[in-house]
């Protein structure tokens, strides 16, 4: 069964990806005039304000967890190793 | 995977995933306007060779170094090299295209203002690599 869902799979990325490349590709029709400076540098921009975004989220989580997670936090509860000294 | 949900992780990927489609058709959408090149753009070949850039317009005229452009004209750049490897640079309108031996690369602009501008190679290609350099002026429209 598995293999069946990984050949399907595999088949699909066959057809889709080529069929989205055909669907989205610059055609032969004429291009409208636009200011490369500003679209190239617009992308970087906003690229780069999702990453320091996506950046700030987790190492906001990370620091969250070793701040609540600690042993000496007011709600820590041991493990049951911690506590009964079994795995 | 008793004991515990894992909703959170797969939320987690979801988004990762999300993300990542996101970036990836923002791009590709910036790179088809960006390759779309306008109906009568002029075509200026541009030759590379240790150390200077040779353009011709369309009309057979020839310039060495330096580089004739109307402002508001969209052109289309067919960029070669005769002996190794260069790459086509005009930095303050975001140009940048490889200038290969026996390969054709193109890329086009649009000039919005009057002004003088650098162009430069940045592959390295040799000794005087650091000063293949030109100048591309951009000049009100004749007509």
């Amino acid at each position: 069964m598995k293999s069946i869902v990984g050949l399907f799979l595999v088949l699909a990325i066959l057809v889709i990806i080529p069929a989205a490349d055909y669907v989205f590709a610059a055609g032969a029709e004429p291009g409208e005039y636009l200011d490369r400076r500003v679209v190239i540098w617009n992308l970087f921009y906003r690229l780069m304000a999702v990453a320091f975004v996506v950046g700030t989220v987790v190492s906001g989580t990370m620091i969250w967890q070793c701040w609540r997670f600690r042993e000496s936090h007011p709600k820590a509860k041991p493990t049951p190793y911690e506590k009964e000294g079994v795995w | 995977m008793g004991g515990h949900s894992n909703w959170p992780e797969w939320i987690y990927v979801g988004i990762v995933i999300a993300l990542m489609l996101w970036v990836g058709a923002e791009a590709w959408n910036v790179e088809r306007l960006v390759e779309h090149v306008p109906e009568g753009a002029e075509v200026i070949k541009v030759t590379g060779q240790q150390w200077f850039w040779t353009f011709e317009h369309e009309d057979g005229t020839k310039e060495i170094g330096e580089l004739h452009v109307e402002k508001g004209k969209a052109y289309k750049f067919e960029i070669t090299a005769k002996d190794v490897n260069h790459s086509f640079n005009i930095h303050d309108y975001v140009v940048l295209m490889d200038a290969i031996p026996g390969r054709v690369n193109t890329v086009w602009f649009a000039p919005t203002d009057v002004g003088e501008h650098d162009i430069q190679c940045r592959e390295y290609c040799g000794l005087i690599h650091y000063n293949m350099r030109g100048t591309l002026y951009v000049e009100e429209p004749s007509s």
